[in-house]
């Protein structure tokens, strides 16, 4: 007997799950904004968010040069500074921002989208599919996500595009393996039983069933993961085959900031700040997010080889 | 146990296949492939005619994948396209240098991590346990590059101590040149290992802690060093073992970033340079010799589990 749609219409069943789902993250969010820590971690965030979106309405010009006042300390006039070309450094380390949260941001999505699924039918099915994924994994774990990463971008070429997808293909594995570790721990579940007596399909069960149950784990993940392709696009930047100028990139103006460490140190140092703070929000926000979701109070180490 | 490493050895095989198959598959997916590489540019069809005859590039791929298999087995990587030196040799000149900053900066990592954790796994909940806690999670979070930027800063810009950028001087030549050299990006690399160092000792130190042995040794009034030395130390060590294995094989090529900043001539820096010249050769023997590096530091880790705890025998 094939399963039945409930006789509420679409529309109506839409709309509850929303205030459902509203309700929940407003429950979650109170419970992660009692810890001081990741509510200050929010709060940067939210800042740095807003900062980025709205830079060119404040009037951040990140292009503009002044080459009478080249590589300044922060004064009145420049708070961050200025850099070799006379360019504000603040509205760089802004626009600097934008870049990184919108690629950490389609990194993150990129990778979830594509690994979620292959993790779901490699565990749901097992075999051949499960023994393919599993050797995927294995060759991620001995391969420096940076290598992988450099060696996408050798092929891809440099943009902004194969930053986004060079990043966001190295987080494949980890999402492909969170989906599994879930399907594996609920596929024998009553509930998963259940709608399978009901003679559902495989992707019934797995897109519908199991997926809407592995949400915690899935999204957690993503957290902590924006913070590790934050890390990555920067580095990636940093070695001179990011994102290609003038685009203000935090990675790129640590490249340059090293070459006048004598002229000027704040050049480096500030938007290293920036960036350094962004990733430790993300992971305060991640472990929170773990503990109000999971119950797990210590999240586990979660770079492997990371890019050292 | 000969028999393990050999069985473990043959493990091997399938993922370097794997590995090296996808490479190779790739430089013939990026647009103008090694031909490109090769004749530059402007090149006139005739001439790209010429440099494909002359390096077998014509062959189907299967063909020319099976050769530079068949070299590699005896030890030849083919030559770089750039240089025109053998890869082998170029590889040679880089190891030896990213091994000495590999291990210099896990001596670094455990000088700072184990006592760390021992002291915050004996003092759990204190405020010097959540100091660390504090601690590794900041040494996780900061970016190695911004980390080594501020240690140049200190070092080299304002104190003048140690040169702002790092060679490579082997420690049989000169010890203190050595030690000069390698210091910034060891400790650069080893603040960031003592992070995951000390959060898994700890975690296994409080659950060796917790075992009853330690309440039968507590009970028949062994001291309580003893205790952790003796008893506690010798069991929390062997997942530890594993972790500091990975670590040191992931910076046989993960030092990328680090060996930028200190402008360190190890694999990492051959590797970015590889890829940003598109020397295929070179690219396909570094990451082969890096995963390799990778699989023998595992392999090692295993065997030395056999010697650490007497209960595993491979047989």
């Amino acid at each position: 007997m094939p399963l039945r749609r409930p006789a509420r219409s679409d529309a109506w069943r839409c709309g509850g799950r929303l205030l459902s789902a509203l309700g929940s993250a407003a429950e979650i969010g109170k419970r992660i904004v009692v810890r001081k820590t990741a509510a200050l971690s929010l709060a940067y965030l939210v800042a740095v968010a807003l900062a980025a979106a709205f830079a060119t309405t404040v009037g951040f010009d990140p292009l503009s040069q002044n080459l009478a006042r080249m590589l300044e300390g922060p004064s009145r006039d420049y708070l961050f500074g200025t850099d070799e070309l006379g360019r504000d450094i603040l509205a760089r380390v802004v626009y600097g921002a934008r870049t990184s949260l919108i690629t950490a941001a389609g990194a993150v999505t990129l990778a979830a989208s594509v690994g979620v699924p292959m993790g779901l039918v490699a565990g749901f099915f097992g075999g051949w599919r499960d023994a393919v994924l599993m050797r995927i994994v294995d060759l991620k774990l001995a391969l420096p996500s940076i290598l992988l990463a450099l060696a996408l971008i050798a092929v891809l070429g440099r943009s902004q595009v194969a930053a986004l997808t060079a990043v966001g293909l190295t987080g494949v594995p980890t999402f492909a393996r969170v989906a599994r570790a879930q399907v594996l721990s609920l596929r024998r579940r009553d509930f998963v039983t259940a709608v399978e007596a009901f003679g559902a399909s495989s992707p019934y069960l797995m897109f519908r069933t199991i997926l809407p149950n592995s949400w915690s784990p899935i999204l957690t993940q993503m957290v902590v993961l924006s913070s590790v392709a934050i890390l990555l696009e920067a580095s990636l930047a940093f070695l001179g085959v990011g994102i290609p100028p003038p685009t203000p990139s935090w990675g790129e103006m640590l490249r340059t900031g090293k070459e006048y460490l004598y002229e000027s140190p704040t050049y480096a140092i500030l938007p290293g700040l920036m960036l350094t703070l962004t990733i430790l929000s993300f992971d305060t926000l991640g472990r929170a997010l773990s503990a109000v979701l999971e119950g797990r109070e210590d999240a586990p180490v979660r770079r492997g080889a990371g890019p050292a | 146990m000969i028999g393990y490493v050999a069985r473990r050895l043959m493990q091997l095989l399938p993922v370097l296949l794997t590995a090296s198959a996808l490479i190779f598959g790739m430089m013939y997916a990026v647009p103008g492939g090694p031909v490109g590489v090769l004749v530059g540019e402007n090149a006139t069809p005739e001439q790209i005619e010429k440099v494909t005859k002359e390096f077998g590039l014509d062959r189907p791929v299967l063909v020319q994948y099976a050769d530079w298999l068949g070299r590699a087995m005896t030890g030849d990587l083919g030559h770089s396209l750039h240089s025109r030196e053998p890869v082998a040799k170029l590889i040679g000149e880089r190891l030896p240098a990213t091994i000495q900053l590999a291990l210099t900066a896990t001596v670094i990592g455990l000088l700072l991590g184990v006592p760390l954790a021992v002291a915050s796994a004996l003092t759990q909940g204190s405020w010097f346990d959540r100091g660390l806690s504090g601690w590794s999670a900041l040494a996780l979070g900061v970016p190695t590059f911004w980390v080594g930027i501020l240690l140049i800063l200190l070092f080299a810009v304002q104190l003048r101590l140690l040169p702002a950028a790092s060679g490579y001087v082997p420690f049989w030549d000169s010890p203190w040149q050595m030690l000069r050299n390698t210091i910034l990006p060891a400790s650069t690399l080893g603040l960031y290992v003592s992070g995951i160092f000390a959060r898994f000792l700890r975690g296994s130190l409080i659950a060796e802690l917790n075992a009853d042995y330690v309440r039968t040794a507590r009970s028949k009034g062994l001291v309580e060093s003893a205790i952790v030395v003796r008893h506690v130390m010798r069991n929390a060590l062997l997942p530890f073992v594993t972790i500091v294995g990975i670590m040191l094989a992931g910076f046989i090529g993960g030092a990328v970033v680090t060996e930028a900043v200190f402008t360190y001539p190890g694999m990492g820096r051959l590797v970015i340079q590889a890829i940003g010249s598109r020397d295929y050769p070179l690219i396909q023997g570094c990451i082969l010799v890096i995963l390799v590096g990778y699989m023998l530091i595992n392999l090692a880790v295993d065997v030395l589990y056999v010697y650490i705890d007497p209960r595993i025998d491979y047989g």
